[in-house]
């Protein structure tokens, strides 16, 4: 559904998207995760023909999106950031008013409009100033409006942005009840939007592609490393040196809590889990232990590990 | 469509146009008077506009017209809803084009209605010949393509609604006055006085209010609003490049 190629756009003396590439398959639902500033944003103008890009390629449905603006806007329905909408419109003349525009025939624009009035739960405001409109309506009129003329891909930027958490819940059971019939691609920063919706993830950070997995190999992936918390009583210069000579260890960090106590955050990268392996070291020293834990990785930590490094390298990047 | 019903639907618009209305009538009535106690060298029609007090509320209205079309969709996001639906950009800025000057046209019905009602109140022949009512009716539509060509550029230009109409007041304020420095100007027979006072509102204006309509003037108004549309149309699509 959604090809894109070495997409790359430049901003005045600055990179919002650096030479991306990726794919989604028709009826997925993807999710485009990034923090704040990452180009989500600037990556999904260029999907909709709204900016064109300074280089690199894209596809929608097979139609490029600089030779065939036309048929590809055609295919999308687009909820942009923030949700502009004209204030001065009810929702009923407002959704009409789009849909017209978007080229649907008079005659299939009454059905159409009630039906995304429908799925959006819109009855009961149908008739009112959009002006007056509570923010989670005014999103679900964004969304009406994207899907009003039943586009085969719905690319929501945002989507649930400036909604309470209630609001969010219901906008996440509606886009997944959505995803039976659309390819939706929505971008966020919020993790559990993701992970709850989501079959697939895209990470971006400072414009580069980090990875593109779904949400579960994203965590798994981030387990193979793992951390590892232990804490004991006494002797810790000699457990800190015991610990680092483990093969598989790769960072150590230790914690003073209380008297006497120590504790051990280990990160080992590449092996399986090395939790037996300190068991039984702590046996053969006798080490006093009161916690021998397994951290289990979220989608948050693999979130964040993928854009600490992205940071860490900043210097290089200039 | 939009721009139509959100136009007359605004209480801004109906304040400007009331007061456009008022500022006609009343010169209306105050050159009949003044024509009741001397005799005018100019018919009524042309003895209206000629006036300053009209070209001050005409030039008014085009900033009024226009100012929203696209400044508006800019600064509150709408633009983007509107450059991704699939149409194209030139149906959009023709879309935007015809409202503003269907609302232009509107607001001209009653200055225009005010010759007829006279002539039938009064039965009074003499005060005008129709040559000049149509004459000043073509130059009017004529100036107003053009203007409102000009107000379009504006708002395309910023975001901000009161740039846009500022913009406009000033493009259109110097388009009316080229033919005043005409005036001034030390070398009134030469070709370059000539070719200014062709630029000139005022001048064009004249000659078709005193009822002689030639292919000159429309031929320079309706190339130069498209003209202007065009860039117009360039400006909007540039959005997308840019860096
Ligand atoms: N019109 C613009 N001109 C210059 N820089 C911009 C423009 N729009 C966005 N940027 C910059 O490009 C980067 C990516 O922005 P954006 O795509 O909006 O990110 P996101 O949507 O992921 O938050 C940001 O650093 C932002 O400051
Ligand atoms: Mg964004």
């Amino acid at each position: 559904m959604i090809e894109v190629s070495q997409l790359t756009k430049r901003y005045v003396g600055h990179l919002a998207v650096d030479n991306v590439s990726f794919q989604v398959e028709k009826g997925e639902i993807v999710g485009f995760l990034g923090p704040n500033g990452a180009g989500k944003s600037t990556t999904i103008r260029m999907l909709t023909c709204f900016l064109t890009p300074s280089s690199g390629t894209a596809s929608i449905g097979g139609y490029d999106i600089e030779k065939d603006s036309i048929k590809v806007r055609r295919q999308i329905g687009y909820m942009p950031e923030n949700v502009p909408l004209y204030p001065d419109m009810r929702v009923n003349e407002y959704l009409r008013f789009r849909a017209a525009l978007k080229g649907m025939s008079s005659r299939s624009l009454t059905a159409g409009v009630g039906e995304a009035v429908e799925t959006c739960s819109l009855n009961e405001v149908q008739n009112k100033m959009i002006a007056t409109l509570s923010k989670g309506y005014r999103q679900r009129v964004g969304l009406a409006d994207a899907l009003v003329t039943k586009p085969d891909l719905l690319i929501l930027d945002e989507p649930t942005n400036g909604l309470d958490p209630q609001q969010i819940r219901q906008f996440r059971e509606l886009i997944k009840d959505l995803g039976k019939r659309h390819t939706i691609f929505l971008s966020t920063h919020i993790l559990p939007e993701v992970e709850m919706t989501c079959g697939r993830v895209i990470i971006i950070n400072r414009g580069k592609l980090k990875a593109s997995d779904t949400p579960q190999n994203l965590v798994r992936r981030r387990l193979e490393g793992g951390d590892l918390v232990l804490e004991l009583n006494g002797h810790s210069g000699k457990a800190m040196s015991a610990i680092k000579e483990i093969k598989g260890v790769s960072s150590v960090l230790e914690e003073k809590t209380e008297k006497g106590w120590t504790r051990f955050k280990i990160t080992s990268k590449g092996t399986p889990d090395l939790s037996e392996r300190i068991f039984d070291l702590a046996v053969e020293r006798k080490w006093k232990i009161r916690e021998l834990a397994r951290h289990d990785a979220t989608l948050e930590d693999a979130f964040v590990d993928l854009v600490k490094h992205d940071i860490a390298g900043k210097g290089a990047e200039g | 469509m939009k721009e139509l019903r959100s136009f007359f639907l605004s209480p801004f618009a109906f304040i400007v146009m009331a007061l456009f209305a008022f500022i006609n009538a009343w010169l209306f009535v105050s050159t009949v008077n003044a024509m009741r106690v001397a005799t005018l060298p100019y018919s009524l029609v042309y003895s209206v506009f000629a006036s300053g007090w009209f070209w001050m509320g005409f030039l008014f209205i085009f900033p009024v017209i226009t100012m929203r079309l696209f400044a508006e969709e800019k600064k509150t996001g709408t633009f983007e809803g509107l450059m991704t639906a699939p149409v194209r950009t030139s149906e959009v800025l023709i879309g935007k084009y015809s409202a503003a000057v269907t609302v232009y046209l509107a607001m001209l019905v009653p200055l225009f209605l005010f010759f007829p009602i006279f002539k039938m109140v009064t039965e009074q022949e003499g005060a005008f010949n129709n040559g000049s009512l149509w004459g000043s009716m073509i130059a009017l539509v004529l100036v107003g393509f053009f203007n409102l060509a000009i107000g379009t550029l504006a708002s395309a230009i910023t975001a901000n609604q009161l740039i846009a109409a500022m913009l406009t007041f000033v493009g259109v304020m110097l388009h009316y006055f080229f033919g005043f420095f005409m005036g001034f100007t030390t070398l009134p027979n030469s070709k370059w006085a000539a070719g200014m006072s062709y630029l000139s509102t005022v001048e064009h204006m004249q000659l078709l209010s005193q009822g002689l309509i030639d292919s000159r003037p429309f031929i320079y108004y309706l190339s130069f609003s498209v003209f202007i549309l065009a860039i117009t149309y360039h400006i909007i699509e540039s959005r997308k490049w840019r860096i």
